[in-house]
């Protein structure tokens, strides 16, 4: 097997060809990589060099984004597991119509669809869980754990779409703050989070510790 | 991406303490100048069609993207939650930069855009991916591909 050639980027994870709606910076990016097919003396990593245009879409990416959206500070008791689910319920119609906006400025597309469920499914299949955690799995195939997580990330993008029907420029950082300290759909999946660590199944555990929460997000849990 | 220097001493010395391959000073592969070569791009990202069946963890597989299907029907479904997705939310070329690659054609850059892109997800051990990377890379050949983006998430 032959080396491979790499280019690094100063973009943060998620981002390989750099800021969105910045073709130029990306068609910079994707073109100095495919030039170091033209060299063969690997292995070779080089670096990017940023460009002026580069240093201007940053300073664009810095404007303030604000949440469209008023929702009321969550509650940290969901031990009451009726009044969570109306709650959640209601923090969803609430965003329908930032998420209906949403869909229409982009033109059709869908963050959400993992699954075919409803977000309102989707919070009485996560409460579920949190009444009882031995459920069997409500996907088919798919065992209990990877189900909660699917069903986590489809709600979790439909509250980031609802976010993003705000034109402007987001971080994952900001959009993260929102959603896991402002939102009761985050207070629920830190709530998961925690059922699943503590839970008697490893792979549980495991999922637990790496998929609801991010890590620049544990300062919430 | 992020410098060793800046990674927690954990984490750094997962990366580096890899089984890895060592080239030493192998040549690359040879072929032709960037302007005659069909290119397609690889992701890591765990995208796939919303038909598709979704991304299961250790497995290796990976998913096909026509070139010419509509980007913004592709949905992700990789289990990390520590990378961005606010890029991919609202410009797919982040991750996946199929108009770029267009652009590029039309303007004489490269030779030619393979007709299918490719999604594997990046959080899956590596020789879980053995055999179907191989498996790829003669689909890739059978397409004429001869140069590939690969793009890590």
């Amino acid at each position: 097997m032959r080396p491979p050639r790499a280019l690094f980027v100063p973009f943060e994870l998620g981002r390989p060809f750099g800021p969105p709606n910045k073709p130029e910076i990306q068609r910079q990016v994707l073109i100095e990589a495919l030039t170091l097919l033209e060299r063969r003396d690997g292995p070779i990593i080089e670096d990017f060099v940023t460009h002026s245009i580069y240093h201007k879409g940053i300073e664009e990416e810095n404007e303030g984004w604000t949440c469209p959206i008023n929702l009321a500070k969550p509650t940290n008791d969901l031990t009451d597991t009726q009044k969570l689910s109306f709650d959640l319920k209601q923090e969803v119609i609430l965003l329908q119509p930032w998420y209906k906006r949403s869909i229409e400025s982009s033109k059709g597309r869908r963050l959400d669809g993992l699954t075919t469920y409803s977000p309102e499914e989707i919070i009485d299949l996560l409460v579920s869980f949190i009444e009882n955690p031995d459920i069997i799995s409500f996907i088919p195939n798919q065992p209990i754990g990877r189900a909660l997580k699917i069903i986590s990330d489809d709600l979790k993008n439909f509250y980031f779409q609802s976010a993003m029907a705000k034109p402007k420029n987001i971080s994952d950082v900001k959009l993260g703050n929102w959603f896991y300290g402002d939102t009761l759909a985050g207070k629920l999946l830190i709530e998961i989070r925690a059922i699943c660590l503590a839970h008697s199944n490893e792979s549980l555990q495991l999922i637990g510790r790496t998929n609801f929460v991010p890590n620049a997000m544990l300062k919430y849990v | 991406m992020v410098y060793f220097s800046e990674m927690p001493e954990k984490q750094r010395s997962m990366i580096v303490d890899q089984d890895l391959p060592d080239y030493k000073n192998t040549p690359c592969v040879e072929g032709p100048s960037l302007s005659k070569r069909k290119i397609s791009i690889i992701t890591t990202a765990g995208l796939h069609k919303k038909d598709d069946e979704i991304f299961t963890p250790g497995v290796g597989e990976y998913r096909i993207i026509p070139d010419d299907m509509n980007i913004k029907d592709l949905i992700m479904s990789h289990v990390s939650t520590n990378f961005d997705r606010t890029g991919f939310f609202q410009d797919l070329n982040v991750m996946l930069p199929v108009d770029r690659l267009n652009e590029l054609q039309v303007a004489g850059k490269i030779g030619e855009v393979a007709k299918y892109h490719y999604s594997f997800m990046g959080a899956t051990p590596p020789m879980a991916q053995e055999a179907v990377s191989k498996d790829l890379a003669e689909v890739l050949k059978a397409d004429g591909v001869n140069g590939v983006v690969l793009a890590g998430v």
